[in-house]
């Protein structure tokens, strides 16, 4: 099926006959194909680094989680000298799944169909009645391990790879690295789980939640427009309740940074907020002024002299003024860092995590886990544990209406006449980076537009189309 | 972190209340009421019954081994981590013009069963186990979302001798749920 250039579809069709990078646009057909899928799996999700989950959620020696790599179920688990290995959950011998379990401690790791026996990094032990030698002497022992995908640690987030000899994962994150860094490299200590991920299931195509994530703004405004009704950005002044519109556009201002990788992140103009909790211009503040009148989403003021132990300056100046809040990684993560409003007038911040793990062109799992600072205090982790699971994930008010809406793309995608129809990424920013914005990647500014959207798809492309 | 509480110590403790008692039957027609009214979206006359001091909860599931049995029980993170007003807040999201999760509303069915009741050093509160199946039917697919669980509650008589509800606890079954948000209650 594959050619020398792009992979060409039973019907003749070539994957890069489906994106138009004239007039900005991707066939629906890509959303529900199964041969597209399958490609996918290979091209994308065999290849790209991929999230597992966290260091703190299996923070003992042969402490281990059952995870997935695309259509791949993996072991990531912590060996006794506290390294973390990711190794394929299918036995060597006869393909049964080694581990069954979701987590848990385990210094071997024995299949229980003929019980052969592995390492927490992989490595054979043995299999029953040594003298036996059930796993002959065809292949060495060291050949009979599970097979081991390349893994790294980034902010204590796992992320891996079975692209043995491809790009690192710092060429990987590129220029976003400069952005990402301020959310999970920002503090001393670092950020851990409050718990393990929530997951369920979402008749939809993972990529109706990949392609969101890469920072649609636009959505906000009217598929969440319930938070400018009845929630927390309903509108309380006495000169604006003359209008029945919601307004949610005042957040959708700032700047947006995408990459030639499909990394998208939203940098969402805090000015309101501090002139709001300070009465002053923010302008006129100073970095540190900034900080103390609002911290970053899950630190609090007690914290802040920390950034300047982990940041740059310029990142310190980006984060008080312009913070990267939503967006995502390619292919299939999400990252909130967000300021919720109280009705007190505070902020409580949230910080947030998902995978949209590929289940099937039809399905994918949503796997949501939530964070907090290692040293934030326990008041204020029990307040955005309980905020983010009320707002965020399975029962979330804002994500419910997320993943009632992928379902309904993915069936539309599925129709003779459906398949052919287009996502259109039309909404061109012609601005550029803001004037002295010390930060790198593809920035522009002002009202969201639907650049970050199109690079995942460009990325997307690219790599359906590498060799 | 996967940190894992055992269940309260305030539930499960006391004695029966006798199956077809009269008390039993004024506890089983509360929840039943409590099933019709959401099932028919009277989402405000359901709020009602909720005592202000409300604790919601839905812990995340695990698939252990039969040892540890007791660790598939997840109280950290959570699927539903609710009190009073968040549970308001909820309803007031669901009768809004916009809460598109729910909006087509699903048809559901709540059925609910095998309920058992004890007392507690309260003598006007309840330890309520009951089972629930739910099931959600939404738009034209004719496949329906399942949720099944157990749900541990603490039951409240008033001083008019109505009953609220101080706190529920369902534990659901599936370590990966098979509905895609719980913008609907269990």
């Amino acid at each position: 099926m594959l050619t020398n250039s792009s992979p060409v579809l039973s019907d003749g069709t070539k994957i890069s006959e489906l994106i138009y990078p004239e007039t900005r646009e991707v066939q629906m057909r890509v959303l529900s194909d199964p041969e597209i899928y399958e490609l996918e799996m290979e091209k994308i999700f065999g290849r790209t680094w991929v999230m597992l989950g966290h260091e703190s959620e299996i923070p003992e020696p042969n402490d281990f989680i059952v995870r997935d790599m695309g259509s791949d179920s993996v072991i990531v688990a912590r060996d006794k000298n506290g390294e973390i290995h990711v190794t394929l959950n299918v036995c060597p011998h006869r393909g049964m799944r080694v581990a069954l379990t979701d987590c848990g401690n385990a210094t071997i790791h024995k299949c229980i169909y003929h019980g052969w026996a592995f390492r927490p990094n992989g490595d054979f032990i043995g299999s029953p009645v040594k003298r036996e030698c059930m796993h002959g002497t065809i292949l060495e022992e060291s050949e009979l391990g599970l097979k081991k995908a390349r893994s790294v640690s980034y902010g204590g987030l796992i992320f891996a790879t079975w692209n043995i000899d491809g790009p690192s994962f710092d060429e990987f994150l590129g220029d976003a690295k400069w952005y990402y860094d301020m959310l999970f490299l920002r503090s001393d200590k670092g950020m851990e789980v409050l718990g393990p991920p929530q997951r369920f299931i979402v008749n939809a195509n993972w990529k109706t939640a990949g392609e969101q994530s890469a920072a649609d703004g636009f959505h906000t405004l009217t598929l969440h427009r319930w938070l400018g009704e009845v929630g927390n950005y309903s509108k309380k002044g006495p000169a604006e309740e003359e209008s029945d519109e919601p307004d949610l556009t005042p957040e959708m201002y700032g700047v947006e940074v995408s990459s030639p990788h499909g990394h998208a992140l939203r940098c969402i103009d805090l000015a309101r907020k501090i002139r709001r909790l300070t009465g002053l211009e923010p302008d006129d503040l100073t970095v540190q002024q900034k900080l103390d009148a609002l911290p970053p989403a899950g630190m609090t003021k007690d914290m802040v002299a920390q950034l300047s132990n982990n940041l740059t300056e310029d990142q310190l100046k980006v984060l008080t003024s312009m913070p990267p809040q939503v967006g995502g990684m390619f292919p299939n993560i999400l990252f909130g860092f967000v300021y919720i409003p109280q009705p007190d007038g505070s902020v409580v911040g949230s910080m947030t995590m998902h995978t949209y793990i590929p289940r099937g062109p039809n399905k994918l799992e949503f796997c949501n886990w939530i964070f907090a600072e290692k040293d934030a205090p326990e008041e204020l982790r029990e307040k955005m544990l309980k905020q983010t699971i009320q707002l965020f994930g399975t029962s979330g008010m804002v994500e419910q209406d997320d993943s009632d809406t992928w379902p309904h793309m993915t069936l539309a995608a599925k129709g003779a006449m459906g398949r052919h129809m287009t996502l259109k990424y039309q909404a061109v920013y012609e601005t550029g980076k803001p004037e002295g914005w010390p930060g790198p990647g593809i920035v522009n500014e002002g009202f969201t537009k639907d650049d970050t959207q199109w690079h995942w798809w460009l990325y997307w492309n690219e790599l359906m189309n590498a060799e | 972190m996967q940190q894992v509480q055992e269940q309260n110590s305030d539930v499960s403790q006391g004695q029966y209340v006798a199956v077809g008692s009269a008390e039993y039957s004024a506890i089983l027609t509360f929840l039943y009421e409590e099933a019709a009214l959401l099932d028919q979206l009277r989402l405000n006359e359901w709020g009602a019954r909720l005592a202000t001091d409300l604790v919601y909860t839905a812990p995340l599931r695990h698939t252990r081994l039969g040892v540890d049995h007791a660790k598939s029980f997840v109280r950290s993170v959570m699927h539903f981590h609710d009190d009073y007003r968040s549970v308001m807040g909820r309803i007031l999201r669901l009768s809004g013009q916009s809460a598109w999760a729910e909006d087509p509303p699903s048809r559901t069915r709540r059925l609910i069963t095998n309920v058992l009741i004890r007392e507690t050093a309260n003598p006007n509160e309840f330890a309520v186990t009951s089972y629930l199946l739910l099931t959600r039917s939404r738009f034209s697919d004719h496949h329906v979302d399942v949720i099944s669980c157990e749900r541990r509650d603490l039951i409240r008589r008033e001083t008019d001798g109505s009953f609220k509800l101080a706190k529920r606890e369902a534990l659901l079954d599936q370590s990966v749920l098979g509905t895609a948000n719980l913008a609907v209650f269990l």
